[in-house]
This record gives structure tokens, C-alpha cells and sequence, in this order.
């Protein structure tokens, strides 16, 4: 097998006070192990609760989503933990540092949750952050860096565990083009390195980059 | 573990003000815990040295008879009486008086213990505390001597009372033929101690004394002695006009006293520590609505419901901990202020409070588990927080 994402018939339900609102209705995808796959379409077309389901913070109404052939929809709230500690790691539009932490320790953070030594922690966030050019930034806390740096910060935590997916919720929306192309260039160069990349992005420029594009629009998918 | 100590107090220094607010109930509380345990165990202590001062063979009969009521004060008959009770080595008057004392022209009220020289040396034969430093005990026939304690002789009046010296009671005048050691009872250091018929005499007092002082024959049981002295004056006397102590007795009183001081304080612990409670509750609630985004960043990176609770229930801890700390503190500083008080208003060495190690160690650890306690809820709220909706805030 070498899809390490699989979604099978996947519906998704939320419900609104007591209104049901689709927001995924019978979506089939495969991604293989080493693509670089982008997911485009408009706000509410779906594309955020597709990563939440592929990032296991979410499980589908309907369907069966395997994840390194596990199906997420029959496991725990602490086997969604422990694959979204080991296999995934996210890159948010927003940064999503905690702002008390430094550079250094957010990066850590993952690693203390996967429960590795505080050395042992320390020396590859060390490692991951000089990989992301950011050796001189480690003690500063994220209100002290700039935009483009705590995307940086935030990639080499979503490497802290070195998962196989990471995923990308429009990593580039807070930055300028410049820095923009600086973190997606990041993100292919881990790709090169065989990592499994999803982009959720609205920019089509950032999108073509992706070798495949997958395209959502009212929670269904229209090409791919 | 210690990574939680350290997030968790990185966490506190974060909004001071609201830590600090929240850690009053903890901190009152704690402080009335350490400040009660530490005034009960120096009661404790200073009734163990009270009673070896006083020796665990002693009696003491009182009159609880006042001017207007019925009753009989006690009087020498009394005191005879009890002598011939099987049990009994000696039963010893005494009249306590507080009357003008003149020393080198320094007018000053001073109690007089008055006795029966004979019978109260063999009465405090052996009793700690009751040795001469100076001169000798009073003699049968002594005419106008005292004995004086350690204070009186130091510094009761301004200047220093030696043997030889002559202080004037109610315009007699008294030679100091002995001077006590100090025995750290303040009572007893600070008393004139003279012959019994002479300060009866001088104020017109006829036979009546103040207190008997009963010492029990070796082998005999206090309590059973105490109990026949109490029928024999019961039947004399008609009523029960008196009061017989024994050193038992004196441990129950003292116990009942104690009583009072940790109902007080415990109820000012236990109310304070409730609130306490409840404030860390409040403040960790807080802290998970205002932290939800933080919680949906640790969930996503991996972090179990279990890791988000132990977060949370570490920080509380802490909040508690930090709290009992500053109590514990408080606690040792009013220790501290009421032994001085009890120094300067009941004399030296009455009342010595103390905070031991274990009553510290014992403070931060009921203030941690407090802390923990309160954390169970928000922590639990904590974790149950769904990771997309967390992000989303």
C-alpha cells in the first residue's frame, strides 16, 4: 500500500443548534506516501474540515478515513493524540505558538508529549530551527519574532516528531509574497526530502507549486 | 514532572495580580492552620514545664466562696484536716496577697505568697525551679524576713533588692534572708514569699488562707487522695465551697482552653481554605477559557486528554502550594508576634510557640492538595475541549 491518506465515502455533519449542516458530502481521495498535494476552494467550500479530518482532530459523520492505514473514525481521543503526535505535523495560518514558550521550547513541545528526554528534545530542537535558519532566534518568544520567522518556528515544530504528513493550513496567508515563497520553498524542499505535503491554500500561484491539485467546492470534490 | 512544576509557575508570574488575589483564601487559611498548631503545641509545652514546675504529686484546694455568698473561706482547720487524710505527706496553707510594697523610696503593688515556712519547704522539696540562689529558705520564728524570686530581686523595682536589703510591706519593714532562682513562671518569679501568720497578722486576716498546697504520700494514687479531700470538706464545710485541683485537672483545663483557640482558628482555616478553593477553581476556569486556543495547539501537537489534565492540575497545584507558602510565612510571623506578646504580658517563657519543620512541610502539602482539588474540574473541562472548536477560538 502506498497511499498513506485514504478517505472512503467521507461525510461530514455539523450540527448547528438544531439545524444539520453539510459540510462534507461522499468525498473519495488518495494521497501516496511523497506527494505534494494542494487543496483549493473558497471559504465554506469544506476545505478546513477536510484537513481537520485528515489532521485526526476530527472524525467523520460517515466514512472511513485511513490515516498509515489506520481508520480514524474507530479510534480514541488518545489514538487521534498519539497519530497526530507521530504522523502529522501542522503548519497554521495563524502561527498557533503559545506565546509564554520561546522558539526553543514550542518546537520542544511535541517532543515532551511523545515523552522524549528533556536532552534529547533539546538537541533536535536546536537541530530543527537551525534547519529552518532561525540558530540565533531560539530563546526569543513569538511576540518578538516576525511573521515570517514564526512560520519557521511553527514548521520546525510540526518536524519535532518527524511525522510523515504535514499539513499546511494556508501557511503563506499572514506573510508578505516574499516571505510567502520563502516558507513554501521550506515546505518543498522537506517534500524533496520525501515528506508527505498537504496545502490548503486559496493563492493560485502557491497552489501550482503542489504537483497535484485537488479542487473542493461545497464540500465535494471537482477535479483532481 | 518537573516540566509541568516549571510551565505551571511560568504560567502564575504570568498575571500576578490575579494569582496573588486568588491565592488570598489559600494564604488565610493556611496562615490560621500554622498559627494554631504552633500556639497549641507551645500550650502544650509550656503546661508540661507549668506541671513539672508545680510536680505531678501536687494538690491544690481553693475556696470558691465570694463576699455576699454562701460558704466559708478556707482556713487553717482546713488545711489540718486534710493532713489527717490517709495518703497525705503534707498539706501546706497559703495566703496570696497583692498589697504596696516600698523598696529605696519606690512605691510598687507586688503579690505576697504567704506560708508556713516548715511545711512549704517540704512542700517544694525537690521541685524544679524552687532553689535558692542566694541566702536560705525562711525559718519557724523568722521575724520580718522574706525570701524573694528572681525577678524581684532583677528588676522589679528600679534598682536590684540583695540579701540584707529591707522592703517594706504595707509600712513594715522585711529583710531579704533568701533570693530564688529564676524558674521561667513568671508567677513565681515575681513573688515576695513571707511567713504566713505575719502577713495574716499585718492584714488582719485571722485564720483564713488562700489555697492549700497538698503533696501526696509516695504510692498513693493523686486522684484518689484528691477525691477524700473533697469529702472531708465537703463534710465539714456543709457545701461544696471549694476547688481541688490536680495536675490532671489542670490538663483537662488547659485542653479546654486549646479547645477554644482551634475552634477559633479552624474555623477561619476551614472557611478561608473553602474559599480558597473555590478561587483557584474560578481562576483555573479562567485560565482554560482564555487558554482554550493554547489547548487546541497542544491537542493538535499531541498532547493526550491525560497530559492536558496533569497541565492544568499542576498549575493549580502550584497556585495552592505558592499560597500555603506565603501562608506558612504569616503563619511563623504571627507565631512569632504572639509569643512576643505572651512574653510581655504573661511573662517570659509562659507561652513559646513554635513552627516545626513538619508543621511546614505538612502546610504545603494540604495547600497543594487543595490546589489540586480545585484544579479537578477546569482541568477535566480542559481536556474535554474538542480540538478543532479549540483552534477555531
Amino acid at each position: 500500500m502506498n497511499e498513506i491518506i485514504e478517505l472512503k465515502g467521507v461525510t461530514k455533519i455539523y450540527k448547528m443548534d438544531k439545524v444539520l449542516v453539510p459540510a462534507l458530502r461522499g468525498i473519495n481521495l488518495k494521497i501516496r506516501k511523497g506527494e505534494f498535494v494542494s487543496i483549493m476552494g473558497p471559504s465554506g467550500s469544506g476545505k478546513t474540515t477536510l484537513m481537520n479530518l485528515i489532521g485526526c482532530l476530527d472524525r467523520p459523520t460517515e466514512g472511513e478515513i485511513y490515516i498509515a492505514n489506520k481508520n480514524i473514525a474507530k479510534l480514541g481521543d488518545d489514538e487521534l493524540a498519539k497519530l497526530r503526535r507521530e504522523k502529522i505535523g501542522f503548519v497554521f495560518q495563524q502561527f498557533n505558538l503559545i506565546p509564554r514558550l520561546t522558539a526553543l521550547e514550542n518546537v520542544e513541545l511535541p517532543m515532551w508529549f511523545a515523552g522524549l528526554s528533556k536532552k534529547k528534545r533539546r538537541e533536535r530542537a536546536i537541530e530543527l530551527l537551525k534547519l529552518v535558519g532561525l540558530e540565533k532566534r531560539i530563546h526569543h518568544k513569538p511576540a518578538e519574532l516576525s511573521g515570517g520567522e514564526r512560520q519557521r518556528v511553527s514548521i520546525a515544530r510540526a518536524l519535532a516528531n518527524n511525522p510523515e504528513i504535514i499539513l499546511a493550513d494556508e501557511p503563506t496567508g499572514n506573510l508578505d509574497t516574499k516571505t510567502g515563497k520563502e516558507i513554501m520553498e521550506i515546505l518543498k524542499d522537506l517534500n524533496k526530502q520525501g515528506k508527505t505535503i498537504v496545502l490548503v491554500t486559496h493563492d493560485e500561484t502557491f497552489a501550482k507549486e503542489a504537483e497535484r491539485i485537488i479542487k473542493i467546492r461545497d464540500g465535494r470534490l471537482l477535479n483532481d | 514532572m518537573i516540566e509541568y512544576i516549571l510551565l505551571s509557575l511560568r504560567n502564575l508570574s504570568q498575571q500576578k495580580t490575579r494569582a496573588f488575589l486568588t491565592l488570598l483564601g489559600v494564604i488565610i487559611g493556611i496562615t490560621a492552620i500554622v498559627a494554631m498548631i504552633s500556639i497549641g503545641e507551645g500550650m502544650k509545652y509550656s503546661l508540661e514545664k507549668q506541671l513539672k514546675t508545680l510536680g505531678s504529686d501536687k494538690i491544690l484546694v481553693f475556696s470558691t466562696y465570694t463576699y455576699g455568698a454562701k460558704g466559708k473561706e478556707l482556713t487553717d482547720e482546713d488545711a489540718r484536716l486534710i493532713e489527717d487524710i490517709v495518703g497525705v505527706e503534707i498539706s501546706s496553707p497559703l495566703v496570696s496577697v497583692v498589697a504596696p510594697t516600698k523598696f529605696r523610696g519606690e512605691e510598687k503593688l507586688a503579690t505576697i505568697w504567704a506560708l508556713e515556712p516548715a511545711k512549704s519547704r517540704r512542700t517544694f522539696a525537690g521541685v524544679s525551679g524552687y532553689e535558692l540562689m542566694q541566702g536560705r529558705w525562711l525559718r519557724k520564728g523568722d521575724k520580718y524576713k522574706i525570701a524573694i524570686g528572681y525577678k524581684i530581686h532583677d528588676d522589679f523595682y528600679d534598682r536590684k533588692v540583695n540579701l540584707g536589703n529591707t522592703v517594706e510591706i504595707r509600712g513594715k519593714k522585711f529583710q531579704v534572708v533568701g533570693i530564688f532562682e529564676k524558674t521561667g513562671d513568671a508567677d513565681s518569679d515575681s513573688a515576695i514569699y513571707a511567713d504566713i501568720d505575719q502577713i495574716r497578722e499585718i492584714f488582719g486576716m485571722g485564720n483564713r488562707v488562700t489555697m492549700i498546697i497538698v503533696r501526696t504520700k509516695e504510692g498513693y494514687d493523686v486522684e484518689e487522695v484528691a477525691k477524700k479531700i473533697e469529702n472531708v470538706l465537703e463534710k465539714s464545710h456543709k457545701e461544696k465551697d471549694f476547688q481541688v485541683f490536680t495536675p490532671k485537672q489542670v490538663v483537662e483545663q488547659v485542653g479546654k482552653a486549646l479547645a477554644v483557640v482551634q475552634i477559633v482558628f479552624g474555623g477561619i482555616a476551614s472557611v478561608s481554605l473553602l474559599v480558597g478553593a473555590i478561587g483557584i477553581a474560578n481562576t483555573m476556569l479562567m485560565n482554560v477559557i482564555e487558554r482554550t486556543r493554547e489547548i487546541g495547539i497542544m491537542k493538535a501537537t499531541g498532547a493526550t486528554n491525560k497530559r492536558i489534565i496533569k497541565i492544568f492540575l499542576a498549575e493549580a497545584g502550584a497556585i495552592g502550594m505558592v499560597g500555603g507558602g506565603i501562608g506558612v510565612a504569616f503563619g511563623y510571623i504571627i507565631s512569632k508576634i504572639i509569643n512576643k506578646a505572651a512574653d510581655k504580658y504573661l511573662g517570659e517563657g509562659i507561652l513559646v510557640t513554635k513552627v516545626s519543620l513538619e508543621l511546614a512541610v505538612f502546610a504545603l502539602l494540604f495547600s497543594l492538595i487543595v490546589g489540586i482539588i480545585s484544579g479537578i474540574y477546569p482541568a477535566k473541562k480542559a481536556s474535554e475541549l474538542d480540538p478543532v472548536v479549540a483552534l477555531r477560538s
